[in-house]
């Protein structure tokens, strides 16, 4: 996926999620950006894998993003 | 300094915890969660409009219930 052009994912660590609901709404409104194919929230696992163009989004662009709804978001790793 | 009260679907405490870090961010509020009624009473020099918006940011379902 990653190889294709235009396409680019990251993953990005979410602290502060304790229910699905925390989880359904970062997917909602980081889904709703410009520029992003797919997010999957992990609860478990906290963090999100996104995929999205990156023309459009930056994986800074996308932490903050999540940050701004009152996660703390760290990125991870910037090649998954 | 007026005091606002705001309703906000919260249903868990990771959702009353990023509502308490979007309004830190904004800063000049002194503000008061109840989750278990999902009520959010600000009090600050900010306009209503600029408080909803800022609690909207949190993906969750707000709406100004009114002065306190």
């Amino acid at each position: 996926m990653a190889q294709t052009m235009g396409v680019r994912s990251i993953v990005v660590s979410v602290e502060g999620m304790t229910c699905n609901s925390c989880v359904q709404t970062i997917e909602q409104q980081i889904g709703k950006l410009n520029g992003l194919h797919s997010i999957k929230v992990s609860l478990q696992e906290k963090n999100a894998a996104i995929i999205y163009n990156p023309k459009l989004q930056t994986p800074e662009s996308l932490r903050e993003a999540i940050d701004d709804m009152g996660f703390n978001a760290i990125l991870a790793d910037p090649n998954p | 300094m007026p005091k606002h009260e705001f309703f906000v679907d919260m249903t868990c405490e990771g959702c009353s915890n990023a509502v308490t870090r979007v309004l830190n961010k904004l800063g000049g509020v002194q503000f008061d969660i109840d989750l278990h009624n999902k009520k959010v009473s600000i009090e600050s020099e900010h306009s209503v409009d600029t408080l909803l918006d800022t609690l909207k940011k949190t993906g969750k379902t707000a709406s100004y219930l009114g002065e306190k």
